[in-house]
This record gives C-alpha cells, structure tokens and sequence, in this order.
C-alpha cells in the first residue's frame, strides 16, 4: 500500500546572490510566481509553498493544476522525496518513479546498454535489477546494435526512444509526472502510449501536473488547483476543472 | 483531504504552525543518509568508474594518461630538483615520486570533495537518494587514478634499488585512514561548497600553499631546525606521512598517527553535527 501525506508543508528558497535592492524590486514587481518576502535588507527568500497539506492513497490518481509559477514543480519535488520541507511533515511509503526529466543520469558519451544500467540506477534500481530488464528494453526500443554505440550517434528520437522505454520499464508505487511524456514518431507513438496507460493503470498512485485540462480528465480522478503556493481547492477533477476553467 | 474542499489552505482554525525538526530528527535522517549511502556501494561504484570512463573516452591511451602525465612530471621535476638540492638522483627521485603518488591522492580528494554537490545538481535535484553517494563516488574516482598512479612506483623502486620490506604493507592501513577522513571531508566541504561558492576558490589557494608547506618535495630535515619542530604538527604532513613513510620502507613517526587520528575523531564529530543540521538544506542551494 501506498500513501502520500503532506502535513502543513512550508517551502522556501533562499535567493543568496540576490544584488540586494535591485533584484528585489526587481522581483518583487513580478505578478506571476509565489512570494518573495524579504527577511531582511541582505536575505531575499522566495516562498514556493505555503502551509499545503495533501493526503494521496491507493487509487488515487491526482492532477495538479495552476498558472506558471503556482508552485506545482515544487510540490511534484516534495512529493517525490527530493525537497524536504523546512517545516511540516512529509510521510512518503512507496517506492517513486518521478518522470520529470527522463533523461536524468543518463551520459551521452556512454554506449547504449551502459546507459540502461546508469539511467536504472536512479529509477531505485539495484545493478542487478537493471540487467533483468535490458531485454525486454532491447526488445521494446527496437535500436539493435546502436545499443552498442555511444549514445552521441543516436538521433533525438532514439534518444528519447531510449530514455522513454528505460524509464517505464519498471512499475513504481508512486508516479509523479510534469506534463505526459512523448516519445519519436508516430507508430512509436502509439506503442509508447499503450506503454505509458498500462504503467499508469499499473502504479498505485499518479500524480501528474499539466496544462492539459482534457488529459487530467481522462488520466485523473483527483485534481489540486495551486495558486501562489497553496493549495486553493482540492476535490473531485471536475469539479475543479470546472472551477478552473471558470475564473482562468 | 478526500473531500471537496475550496477554503482557503491558510485558514486561521488550523492552529499555529508545526515547529521545524529538532537537531535529534536531522542527526537520525543524516545517519540513515550515511548508512544506506555505503550499503548502495554498487550505485557509487557505478557514477565513480563512470566518471573516469568518461573523462578519457574516446582519447587512445585512455586512463593511461593518469600515469604517463604523472611519470612526466615526477620524471622532469626529479632530475630537476634533484640537480637544484644537490641531491643524488637515485635518492630523490623515489622519495619525489612517491611524495607525488600520495600527495596527489591527498589534494585531489580535498578538491573534488568541494564539488561533490555543487556537480551532482542534475542528480540532486530529481531523485531523493543519500547524499553521501556522491561523496563515495568522489572517492572511488580518486581511488582509481591514485591506482594508476601508483603503476609508477614499482619500476621506479626497482630502477633505484628501494629495499623491499614488511613495513610497506603499513602503507595500507594509512591509505585506509586517508580514505575514511575523505568521507567526513566530502560531506563537510561538499555542503559548505555548495551554500557559499567562494569556498572551492578558496580551497584552491589553500590546497597549493598546503603544497608548498608541507615537505612533498623537500625533506623536512633541509628546514632550519627551528622551524622542524612547528612542521611536524602540520596536519597535511601527518596524512603524507602514514603512506608515504611505509612506502619508502620506514614506519611512519608517531606524531603521524596522532595527529591523523585525532583529525579523523574531530573531523567526523563536527561533520556529524554540521552535515546533519544543514544536509536537507543542500538542495535549496544549488
């Protein structure tokens, strides 16, 4: 069983190069983004959350919505274990997969098969759980014997082939996802759709931010509408879909 | 929060704000950092190789450069300064090469040490995994091209006839010491680096008059013997000398050991407390 709590959760970051008064103001003049609060004249912090709880559970399959700026690519952080909040309390119990960048540890000076291994590693794979799954990625990618080469001589497309298929191989508790990943041309497409609907119908719990109002509602059962860093409203997706598209 | 709910997440009926962790929560979290952080060896073993794989890919003599570059300058400097300090070259140039073959290991693990988080960005800020991985690949790194280096020391001691002996196997257990402060020395500067970007530049400068400081090209004998006394307790040295010293056949002093050891005991209680209360923090920072 998975399950996801966020207790009253305060993220804020620092700004230590901030050249004081200018790039204050500077900031402070922006109308999109959390807020910027001065603590005093040499410290400048931005607070990216603001005191958001959140409770996810099996099943649950929550869509994360908001302008740019709201604070989603921060919770999707906390959510998935890489921020640990300064204040409140955060339980995460399950194993996570955050496809926020797929290409994450991956080397481009690295041959194909050793990028299975160096890409798995960072999905919480052990060595030897990524070498059970290089056949069924060699099968998967269809690259042949470009798995044999550095990755430099791939195309962008094989690339993401490559990245796509290391980093749905594995069937995680949790998935957290910033906008749905895509993957090379239009028959790989498909392949790469029914890949990515059965890892999602697979894992526990999906959290997944994105623009795309029809996808969160066809993905999602749940939805958290963020603004300056908090969680406005947190419900059924249509409802706050329809919330939403009603005052955006 | 299953429920529809469309107040405001501030409301003023939740009470006062939870209060920050307590110091025994951050030591709890940096020990469990530290200890799944050895147990993932085969994840540092992996990011540590594929650093050096890396940075002589697609060069013909590959991590050969590790020991060609280092035979060059011990061969070119040897003859040099040994014509320089009117010294026989058959008694120089073994003790230099040595000197280098350690100092080498020595300096680069404080160097890198200060970019063990700053260059694990990319890694840090997408999966949560121990910190003290990156200080452990930082180390297999430097393990590997001290390896290297160390291809050189054997043609070279048969060349000038260095005595074989028992003794050198006590170089050993000091490569082990040195290795094991390179961890508190990874976690420390590491987080320190990566709040305040002066401090790599700063270790720079101090790394190369550390250099210039401790006897690596010198004897400490050569010193005014005024000043011996007051070098003996450089720490630089101590580290130097426990693999070094063992190398060249002669067990180490035992101001060395002192000294070393009661570095690593302070080292490590300050990084307990330093790394603990700031580890979660290291991420805000890049």
């Amino acid at each position: 069983m998975a399950l996801i709590t966020l207790d009253r959760i305060t993220v804020d970051f620092p700004v230590y190069n901030a050249k004081k008064r200018s790039l204050k103001s500077e900031l402070i003049r922006r109308t999109v983004g959390g807020h910027i609060e001065a603590i005093d004249d040499s410290h400048v912090s931005v607070m990216a959350l603001r005191d958001v709880s959140l409770t996810l559970r099996d099943g649950d399959r929550l869509g994360i919505l908001g302008h740019n700026g709201a604070g989603k690519s921060t919770l999707l952080r906390v959510l998935s274990g890489v921020y640990e909040p300064p204040i409140g309390r955060v339980v995460i119990d399950g194993r996570i997969s955050s496809l926020t960048d797929m290409m994450m540890g991956m080397d481009a000076e690295a041959t194909g098969y050793e990028n299975i291994l160096l890409r798995s590693v960072f999905l919480g794979l052990s060595v030897k759980q990524a070498q059970a799954n290089i056949g069924e990625i060699e099968d998967f990618t269809e690259l042949g014997n470009f798995l044999k080469l550095p990755m430099r001589t791939y195309s962008s497309g094989m690339i993401l082939r490559l990245a796509f298929a290391i980093s749905t191989a594995v069937t995680p508790e949790i998935l957290i996802m910033d906008e749905l990943v895509s993957a090379g041309d239009a028959a790989f497409m498909s392949k790469a759709e029914a890949r990515l609907n059965g890892l999602i119908g697979r894992t526990q719990i999906l959290v997944l931010a994105s623009h795309d109002l029809a996808m969160l509602h066809r993905l999602c059962n749940k939805a958290a509408l963020m603004e300056e860093g908090q969680v406005r409203m947190v419900g059924p997706v249509d409802k706050v879909l329809a919330v939403y598209s009603g005052h955006a | 929060m299953t429920e529809f709910d469309i107040g405001l997440s501030d409301s003023p009926d939740r009470g006062p704000m939870p209060k920050p962790p307590t110091m025994a929560q951050h030591l709890k979290l940096a020990r469990r950092d530290v200890s799944v952080g050895l147990t993932d060896w085969r994840v540092w073993l992996l990011l540590g190789m594929n650093d050096i794989r890396q940075r002589y890919r697609r060069s013909r003599l590959g991590q050969f450069w590790i020991t060609l570059a280092m035979a060059i300058q011990i061969g070119t400097l040897g003859f040099l300064y040994s014509y320089l300090f009117h010294l026989p070259v058959a008694q120089y140039l073994p003790y230099l090469g040595t000197s280098f073959v350690v100092w080498g290991l020595l300096s680069s693990i404080i160097l890198e040490s200060c970019s063990v988080f700053i260059a694990a960005e990319g890694y840090l800020r997408q999966v949560p995994m121990p910190k003290s991985i990156y200080v452990h690949r930082m180390l297999v790194r430097n393990v590997v091209t001290f390896l290297h280096n160390l291809v050189i020391i054997p043609p070279l001691y048969l060349f000038f006839h260095v005595p074989v002996s028992a003794t050198q196997l006590l170089a050993l257990a000091g490569i082990l010491v040195l290795l094991l402060n390179g961890i508190w020395v990874g976690l420390f500067l590491g987080t320190l680096c990566a709040r305040f970007r002066d401090m790599p530049q700063i270790m720079v400068s101090l790394v190369q008059i550390a250099f210039y400081l401790t006897p690596v090209m010198y004897r400490r004998v050569q010193l005014p013997s005024k000043w011996q006394g007051l070098f003996a307790l450089n720490p630089f040295q101590s580290f130097l000398d426990i693999v070094r010293e063992p190398m060249l056949g002669s067990p180490p002093p035992l101001i060395a050991w002192e000294i070393s050891g009661l570095i690593t005991i302070v080292g490590f209680a300050v990084t307990a407390v330093f790394f603990s209360r700031f580890r979660a923090r290291i991420v805000y920072w890049l």
